[in-house]
This record gives structure tokens, sequence and C-alpha cells, in this order.
């Protein structure tokens, strides 16, 4: 009783789930062999092979009737001696390959099954290669042959299974497709099985085609035809003989082979007489019409594969052209537009197409016609000697193997003529609609586990090279060596008297300009200014005399001054990592930077930092960089007697501010920290004493100190999110900077202090400890833990301990506030509700957005942010 | 006599202990089960298993089914859990405590 269609259909998933099945418990099995025990398995393989490589051509030719035998045998060897030596030593178990300079190992996992369709041109050399291939890197394959090839393909998988299985390789780790005629039914139920992993699909198009439409990993190949490029300066001997081996391999199966030759006029002649020598027929443009109408399907305007792989005695006897005995290729000059010639296509025959062309750019332009006429991604080849040449070709030509000086076909093949890797399948890219354009081998039958290790950023410590720091150090300009100095400072300078005790100590020959319209809080137009005024008197040496405005702008003119090509627009531009910026800066400045101080907050004099206000957009630039750290830095506090209470309050409280968030900072190190701890111990110390005696040097001078550590701690930590909200406070409101930060201190501590929403990326940071350094911040200020008025008495925790001392921060900080009067809500200092609420979400955004943030404990969720901001309106309670 | 009808929670288990390679029927296991025992197989001395191996844990792991008992593996060294993963048999996943296969690869 004859079957039905889905009766049938059973059967044959039975056959397909148990095929696969077998493949898959091999591949589990696979998985536990050694780089040693793989690599006996392949040798063995390759000692059989190469042992059948005679039979097998045979068989294939018997089978196929394609091809020479001769060739067969060569293919066989490059598939297995060949392949053999370029892969025996390669690593594919475990640890395959290491980066130590990026703390990176990869190591290899195998792909499992894979379905390898095998074509009708090269039934067994492919059959040897892929299981070969497959066997080194620890999958298991089953082949689905052409059904023309069967009988061949199959023997080659079944010597080479058994050559494995004998060296120790797991049970059914190759397979095979019977021959039957519902053998391409099969392939298509083993495409979509749902354990097969891989299909590797060398073949004709529609094989390809549906293996890249069963929705598996593919790896396919394109279709060839492949433009010859022959130039003037190539040798024509050479150059014929080369072609002639090429296409006349296997009588033109291989499918890099050259399909159109484009031969430079001036060597034309001499090369087809060299064709001619080497019995090539040069056919006369009435016998090119009778070739293209048996070499091309006039159906399909591909080639007629009747004909694929025919000698070309055969192929003119079916043209109807009288050729002499054993000639070798039919040579066709294809006249008129070639992109529109019959012949222009792929002829997997010994019929090759050729156009004569004038120049260079002509010859380039005619194998793209070929290269884009079905063959894209695929083969290209060039004789020249003409390196320019070379590269203006492979530049143009969309081809995954460009070869030169040598047979397209071989050389296409890898190893008998160039390093190219072994193959029997060639990646086209996406130009033959592939993901790869390599000669696909072992590489691409992997899975690559990168195994990076985290890679820390190698912390630095760095500040201005020399600073004086007693009181009286000013004098230290008299041994100043400038012949030209340029002095920028602020007019409230000039009035208390600090200009004048500069000048009278620079050296008497050195030519002094002073500019002081530099503005409380300048922005970019206001420093151009004093940059144009710079290059007029030509100093080699910049006075910076102010408080942190005046640094920071002394700090980029100085920069522009020496690199007036720099575009402030790209140097202030954010980054996420100090690593990684976009932004290159100068890595010398030849002018000399003395910074002097004249409050006790900002620290700019020792940070690498310059802050300008961006009025167009209401927000604050900052630059950062090593090179903007003066020179010099001279730290009096007799510069700081004058200063006025309410100065002298805001910028302690910058400073203090400075301390508490380079001490949480992600880039926190040793270093900084003891800078940090010692800046907040003097400004408990010496704020409330200059308060009650401001022209007492001593307190001063600690709270110059003060800035100065703190000024050293952020230059290298960075600060964090109150920062970020200070910035933009300050921009939108005209808020000096300290007063700004003091308003959120409170906040910030708190928020800083409790386990983050989200925890900042760092690979710096390796544990949050935020709240364990306040704690110890408050230790060594000496402060008592602030427990609940509640408690009764009995002892502490370690964690209670821990959250009284930062209370007892957070208490110190609010006391010190109110003790100076400093501002500690954004309500005392003038800013009305509604004009609060009417800009809160410009000051969200540009607070979550300000680079301050990035070193911070916690990643400021803009949720975060907004209660921040809020919750800083007041008023304040003491904690 | 087989013990097909007992609740498996009440019979006695007996544990074996795997060769280090494991290639063909352990003959002992397959008498376990015949006599109605739950099966323990301890995998702390195997270093490599086979294809053979494989589909006889899966065959014992498919008449422990018939005769209602269990069998549970235990002690596998990740090379081994790897290639029970790498397999795909869903008893076998099963049999080590795992919820069994995934359907199929997941995005």
């Amino acid at each position: 009783m004859a079957t039905t269609t889905k009766e049938q259909d059973l059967g044959l998933i039975e056959r397909v789930n148990s095929l696969v099945r077998r493949a898959r418990l091999a591949a589990a099995v696979f998985t536990q062999y050694s780089q040693e025990e793989v690599d006996r398995i392949v040798k063995a393989m390759t000692i059989a092979a190469i042992e059948a490589v005679e039979d097998l051509a045979i068989a294939a030719h018997e089978e196929t009737r394609m091809g020479l035998i001769e060739d067969k045998v060569l293919k066989n060897f490059v598939a297995s001696e060949f392949h053999y030596h370029q892969i025996k030593d390669k690593k594919t178990v475990g640890i395959i390959r290491q980066f130590p300079e990026e703390n990176m190992v990869e190591v290899a996992e195998p792909m499992g099954v894979i379905l390898a369709l095998s074509p009708v041109t090269n039934p067994t050399s492919t059959v040897i290669f892929k299981s070969i291939a497959a066997a080194k890197t620890r999958n298991t394959i089953i082949f689905s042959p052409h059904l023309m090839a069967a009988d061949s393909s199959n023997m080659t998988a079944r010597i080479l299974y058994e050559a494995g299985l004998a060296a120790g390789a797991p049970k059914g780790f190759i397979s095979w497709v019977e021959k039957s005629p519902r053998l391409r039914r099969e392939t298509e139920l083993m495409m979509v099985h749902p354990e097969v992993d891989l299909i590797f699909a060398t073949g004709g198009t529609q094989m390809v085609k549906a293996a890249y439409s069963s929705g598996k990993p593919a790896l396919g190949v394109g279709a060839g035809n492949t433009p010859v490029y022959i130039t003037s300066s190539a040798s024509p001997q050479s150059a014929a003989m080369d072609v002639v081996i090429s296409k006349t391999f296997d009588n033109g199966t291989e499918c890099p082979s050259e399909q159109t030759l484009i031969i430079d006029a001036q060597i034309a002649d001499a090369l087809l007489a060299q064709f001619k020598r080497m019995n090539c027929y040069i056919c006369n443009q009435e016998e090119v019409e009778k070739v293209a109408a048996v070499a091309i399907d006039p159906r399909t305007g591909g080639m007629n594969y009747k004909l694929v792989g025919q000698p070309a005695d055969t192929i003119a006897r079916a043209a109807g052209i009288d050729v002499p005995p054993y000639t070798k290729i039919i040579l066709c000059p294809l006249e008129g537009d070639l992109r529109y010639h019959k012949l222009a296509v792929e002829k997997l025959m010994p019929v090759l197409g050729f156009v004569v062309v004038n120049s260079v750019d002509e010859g380039i332009n005619r194998a793209l016609d070929i290269n884009y006429a079905g063959g894209t991604g695929h083969t290209a080849g060039i004789f020249t000697e003409d390196d320019s040449v070379l590269e203006r070709f492979s530049d143009a030509i969309n081809a995954g193997r460009i070869i030169v000086n040598s047979p397209t076909s071989i050389g296409g093949l890898g190893g008998v003529y160039n390093n190219l890797n072994t193959t029997l399948s060639f990646g086209c890219g996406t130009g033959g609609g592939n993901i790869t354009t390599d000669n696909v081998g072992i590489k691409n039958l992997l899975n690559y586990k990168r195994v990076p290790k985290r890679t820390n950023f190698t912390l630095t410590f760095q500040t201005t090279k020399n600073i004086y720091i007693n009181p009286g150090s000013l004098d230290h300009l008299r041994s100043l060596k400038t012949k030209s100095c340029f002095i920028l400072t602020s007019r409230s300078a000039a009035k208390r008297g600090h200009l004048s005790q500069v000048t009278e100590r620079l050296p008497a020959d050195c030519h002094v300009r002073v500019f002081s319209d530099i503005g409380v809080e300048p922005d970019w137009a206001a420093v151009q200014k004093a940059i144009a005024a710079m290059h007029q008197s030509q100093p080699d040496t910049v006075i910076a005399l102010g408080g942190g405005s005046v640094l920071d702008a002394a700090k980029i003119m100085r920069l522009f001054y020496d690199y007036p090509e720099l575009n402030m627009q790209e140097l202030s531009v954010k980054f996420l990592d100090f690593r990684h910026r976009m932004v290159e800066f100068p890595q010398k400045v030849h002018t000399q930077l003395v910074a002097i101080p004249t409050t006790s907050g900002t620290g700019s004099e020792v940070t690498p930092f310059a802050v300008l206000k961006d009025n167009e957009n209401h927000r604050k630039l900052s630059l950062v960089d090593e090179c903007l750290l003066p020179n010099i830095a001279i730290i009096d506090a007799n510069l700081t007697k004058s200063l006025p209470k309410e100065i002298t309050v805001d910028t302690a409280f910058d400073a203090l501010t400075h301390a508490l968030e380079s001490l949480v900072s992600t880039f926190a190190s040793d270093y900084t920290d003891g800078l940090a701890l010692e800046s907040m111990r003097l400004i408990f110390e010496a704020l409330p004493e200059t308060l009650k005696a401001p022209t007492n040097i001593v307190w001063r001078h600690k709270l110059h100190n003060a800035s100065c550590l703190a000024g050293m701690a952020i230059g290298n930590a960075s600060v964090g999110i109150n920062h970020g909200l200070a910035h933009s406070l300050g921009a939108l409101f005209d808020v000096p900077h300290g007063r700004a930060n003091g308003v959120f201190l409170l906040s910030t501590l708190a928020y800083n202090a409790k386990v983050p929403r989200k925890f900042m990326p760092s690979s710096t940071y390796v544990e949050w400890v935020a709240d364990e350094k306040y704690a110890r911040a408050a230790k060594f200020l000496g402060l008592s833990p602030a427990y609940e008025p509640d408690r009764n008495g009995s002892p502490a925790s370690k964690n209670e301990t821990k959250e009284a001392m930062i209370r007892a921060l957070q208490r110190a900080v609010y006391d010190l506030a109110i003790l100076s009067e400093q501002p500690l809500s954004i309500a005392e200092l003038g800013i009305s509700r509604e004009a609060f609420d009417k800009a809160l979400p410009q000051l969200v955004r540009n607070a979550a957005t300000d680079m301050s943030t990035r070193t911070n404990p916690s990643l400021a969720l803009i949720g975060d942010v907004t209660e921040l901001l809020i919750k800083a309106y007041g008023p304040r309670t003491r904690p | 006599m087989s013990d097909a009808g007992k609740d498996n929670a009440i019979r006695p288990t007996e544990t074996l202990s795997m060769p280090s390679r494991l290639e063909r029927a352990v003959d002992a296991a397959d008498r376990a089960l015949a006599s109605g025992n739950n099966v323990t197989l301890d995998f702390g001395n195997c270093q490599f298993v086979t294809v053979d191996g494989l589909e006889w844990l899966e065959e014992i792991l498919l008449r422990s089914e018939s005769f209602k008992s269990k069998v549970t593996l235990v002690n596998l060294k990740p090379q081994l859990y790897k290639v029970f993963k790498v397999a795909h048999i869903d008893s076998l996943q099963k049999a080590c405590g795992a919820p069994g296969t995934a359907a199929g690869p997941v995005c």
C-alpha cells in the first residue's frame, strides 16, 4: 500500500530526530575533551583523509562527472594536509587567547551541533575540510550532501568519522543524511530542528538562502563573479600562466576562479599571444555568440549547469566551434557595454571573458562592473607591480579576498600561493549576504567567551609643584623668574592693597601689565578680553591674584594664550570618565602661572579645574586637566586679614564642602582622605576663632591652609552632588559659590550617608563606605556620638554608634553655620518660593547633568536631585 | 518481585558510586531499580561520561518511571553537569534536581 506524504514525513522526522539526537549527545560529550585529545583526533582524521585523497577524487568525479580527478586530488590535499598544517597548533579548547594589556582572556566554547551542506562541485574536499574543522572545535557535524554527490560526500564523511572514532572521538560526532529522493526534504527539516545550533552552508544559492531563512545562525557563501585586472606593469607570461592554472583548475568549478579579465591596452597583445601559446583559444565575435548561447542559460541569464566543470573542448563542441585539441580555455572578447554582456557573469567552466582598457580608472571601473554583476563580496584578482594601483583597486572592489599576482581559484583556497586561511567555504560579507568575508574555518566555528578582569584606574596624586605656605610668603615674588608679567586681579584686590603688595615685590626689571576688569564671576567673553590683553603685552608669567574666579580665569587665559587654536566649546565637553573623554588638552603649557589666593575657600591654586560662567545657558562650564595646574601657589594669610565676614564664611563653607565631598568621593584615596580630614579639623577650629578675631593671622593662616588642603583633596578626588546642586543654583540665581554649597550641605550629608538607591558605577570604587567615612570624620574631629534624646543609656551597637557619629557630624555643620550666620537653606538666600518653584525643572536638569555628580558615592537619580533641591529650600532644624 | 505500586517516598534508597568513566551500563543500578529501591547515583568519583554512558542514564531514568521509583544524581562536577546541560535531556536535568531543559533559545 502506498504511503501518504504525511506518513513519509513522519518517517523522515523520525530519521531526522535520530540523527540530530546522536549529534546532540556527542556534542555534550565533546565538551569534556582536552586540547590534546582533540588534536589527536584531528591528526588521525587528517591522516585518513590524506590516505584517501585519490579514491575520494575518483569517487567524486565518477558520481558528478564534473572537473578533473587530478585537481580534485589537489583539493582533497588542500582540505586535509594544508588545512591541518594551518590549524594543528591553534588552541581551540580552554583559554585560546590572552590579552595581558587589556587584562582579558578569551575562552573557547563549542557551537554544538552543526548542519553542514556540501556542494556538488567539491563534494569530498568540502566534507574533509568541514569534518576536520568541526572536530578541532569540538563541534559535531551532520552532513547533508548534494543529491548528485551524496555517495562520494558520505563516503568521505564515513572515512573521517571512523578515523576520529578510533582516535577517541565521541560516538556520532560526524553523521550524514543518506542518499534518497527525499534528501532535500530531510535537510529542510533539519534546518529548522531545535537541536541544530548552526548551519554551515556551502553550495548553491538556493540552499544557502534556505539556510539563512531557517532562522538559525548560519555561515553561508555567496555567488562569485571574479574580475581580474591585468595591469600594464604585470608580466604577460606569468599572468597568462597563472590564469590558465586557475581557470582550468578542476575545469573551472572553483567559485573564486577568474570570470572576466580586464587587460591594460599596453599589455593586451603580449598577453593574448601568451594565452595562444599556452593553447587557449581566442574567439571572434561570431564565436563569442555561439559560446554564450551554450554557456549561458537563456531562461535565467546565469551559467548553464550542464556545462559546469566540463573541459574546454566539450564546451566548444557544444557551441559548434572548431578548436585545437587540448584547448585549455576559451577566451571571449566581451565587446559593447560590458554591463549588458551575456558572458559577464559567473561561468564555472573554462570559458573566460576579457576586455581591453586604456587607463587604470577604466580598468577599475570595468572590474567593478563584473564585481557588482553577481559577485560582490567574493573574490577579485589583480596582476600588478604597482602598489598604488593595487591600493586603488583594493579600495574600490568589494571582495573578501583580492588575490595578487597569483591564480584566484587556488589562491582563494589559501595556503598554496599565499597565507590566507585554507578553506572550501568563502565568506562574502554583506555583499554576498553573509556575516563574514573570512575564508571560513575553525575561527568561525567557535563561540568566544571573553573574560575581562576588572581594570582599576591607576590613581595618581598631582598638585601644584611649588606651594609657599607661611604668612609673608608673598616675598617669594622677589625671586620670581620673570621678565614680563601679566597680573590678573579683581578691583577689590587693588582696593585692599594686595596689588601693590605684589607689584612692589616683583623684580625691578620685570615689565608688568595689570588687568583688573575680569568681573566677579567672569564668563568666556570676559576671559577672551583678558587674553587679548595678554597677547598685547606678551608675558612670560601670569599672576592670578584674587578669589577662585580670578584664579580659574587665569588658568584658562594661560592655556588659550599658549594655544590660541584651542576651542572652548570642545574643551568644556562633558565626560563620563576622565580616561575616555574625547577632548585632548595640550601636554605642556609654557607660560608660568603663579596663583595667589586672597580668599580661603576655592583651593583653585592647587586644582586642575577651572569653572566659567556660561551666561547664555545659565550654567557653569568646567574644564578639567592637569595642564591647568598653576606652577606656583602662594598661600599668604596676610592677604585674607581684611576679608569681610560674609566672604570669610562663604569661602570657609566652600572649603568645608570640598573636604566633606572629597572624603566620600568615588575617587577618594588614602592621600586625599588625610587632606580632607585635616582640612575639616582646621575649619571647625579656625572659623569660629577667625570670626571672633578677624585679623588674627594664626587663625587666618589655619583657614587659608584648610582651603589649600581641601583644594588638593578635590584636585585628585573631585567633588560630588553638593557641587552639582550649588553650580545649578549659583548659575541661575547668582549666589556666591560657597554660600550655594552651604545651603545643600545638610541635605547631601544625609543623602550620601544612606545606602544609595543606585550605586555609582566606577571601577575604582570597590566598596560603598560613605557612611563609615562620615563617622570616621566625626571621630577625627573629636565629636561625641549624637544619640537620640530618648536613648536610655544602654550600650550602643556598632551600627547605632556609626549613625550617631554621622548625626554628630551633621550637627557640627549645622552648629558652625548657625554660629557663623551662614544660610543653610535656599529660602535664607532671599529666593522666593515662587521663583524657586518656577526654576526647579532647570535647577534639576543642570544639577543632575553637572560633572561634579560623577564622583558622588550615590548615583543621584532625577527624583533624588529634585528631592534634595526641595528639601534645601528650608527651613532647617538641628539634625 | 517489583515494588512498582509502592510510593517512592517509603522505598529504601540505594546509593551507588559511579565509575571514573561512565561508558556503559552500571548493572548494580539496574538491579537496585528492579528490586524496587530508589537509587542515588553518586558522581563524586566520575570524571568523564561517554555517549553510551549518557544513553544508559537516559534509559535508567525512563525505566525508573515505569517502576515508579526515583533515581537521583548527586555530587556532579561542573564538567559533567555541563555535559547534562548541553545534552538537553529533560529527565537528566530533573534527576539532578533542576526544573528541566529550557524550551529553546531565549532572547
